[in-house]
């Protein structure tokens, strides 16, 4: 069987039996549930820190409507920021360079937002559509231009977080290749092209934080913006 | 945030419903493009069709 460099996004399967659905519950068993404990151990009391820090964070410009959606968006940080560091790890699936998966977490929840922001608020939702004090022959057309970017938030969640977890991973393969070929051929280049690796995986690492905060943080923002 | 409405704006006529500084000025600007497109979209979906005379020889 030829092996391509792409053959790392396809989704998993063995005898039939699709291995994305175990690598989407991974998560869920690596992080400890909150204990009866008065005092809990290093782990858990990290959790936590990180659980209430990040919400609070995230939720502070919003206001106490938008509080509901506390349990939802920092379950989702946890979940994307577990799976794209895993994904870091050599020969593992990251199911976040799956676009489907992605526009998943994204349509729905930013639809979420605006159908909110139009139930609750409809002259304030609508009014967004039209910057404060446009000159009035630019008022069409730039009304027609928030409304494109409108529908085009929820791609340009799912294409961002995509895009940049399958670049990077297809990135540390080719390098390593590189790094591979070259060593019986050139030591000192492939030496230079491991340092090289070093660097971009410590930079993937940032990424795939970066990555999961920013998708979360936008749709705080598309919910601040409604609610 | 840009909610607020601008106090000092005093309009008159038209301006008065559809101007890019209140609120409900900016939405009934939005409502009324929308409006606009749609009418504009079935103008050209229920215009009839000329057909193309045929004649036969």
């Amino acid at each position: 069987m030829t092996l391509s460099f792409f053959d790392q996004f396809m989704s998993p399967t063995l005898l039939g039996i699709p291995l994305i659905a175990l690598a989407l519950t991974l998560p869920w068993v690596l992080f400890p549930k909150p204990s009866s404990r008065w005092l809990n151990n290093r782990v858990l009391t990290l959790q936590s820190w990180f659980i209430n820090g990040f919400a609070q964070q995230i939720f502070q410009p919003i206001n106490q409507e938008g509080h509901k959606w506390a349990a939802l968006l920092t379950s989702l940080m946890i979940f994307l920021i577990t799976l794209n560091m895993l994904g870091l790890l050599p020969y593992t699936f990251t199911p976040t360079t799956q676009l489907s998966m992605n526009m998943a977490f994204a349509v729905p929840l930013w639809l979420a937002t605006v159908i909110i922001g139009m139930r609750n608020q409809p002259t304030h939702a609508l009014a967004h559509l039209l910057p404060e004090g446009t000159p009035t022959p630019l008022i069409p057309i730039l009304i027609m231009i928030e409304t494109i970017s409108l529908f085009i938030r929820p791609l340009a969640l799912g294409v961002r977080l995509t895009a940049n977890l399958t670049a990077g991973h297809l990135l540390i393969q080719l390098i390593a290749t590189a790094a591979l070929v070259l060593l019986p051929l050139m030591p000192t280049v492939a030496i230079l092209t491991g340092a090289l690796l070093l660097m971009l995986t410590l930079l993937e690492v940032a990424v795939a934080m970066i990555q999961a905060y920013v998708f979360v943080l936008l749709l705080s923002l598309y919910l601040q913006e409604n609610v | 945030m840009g909610g607020h409405d601008a106090g000092t704006h005093q309009f008159t006529g038209l301006a008065k419903y559809f101007n890019a500084y209140t609120m409900i000025g900016r939405r009934n600007c939005v409502l009324a493009t929308y409006a606009t497109i749609a009418g504009i979209v079935l103008f050209f979906k229920l215009k009839p069709k000329k057909q193309a005379a045929v004649t036969e020889k």
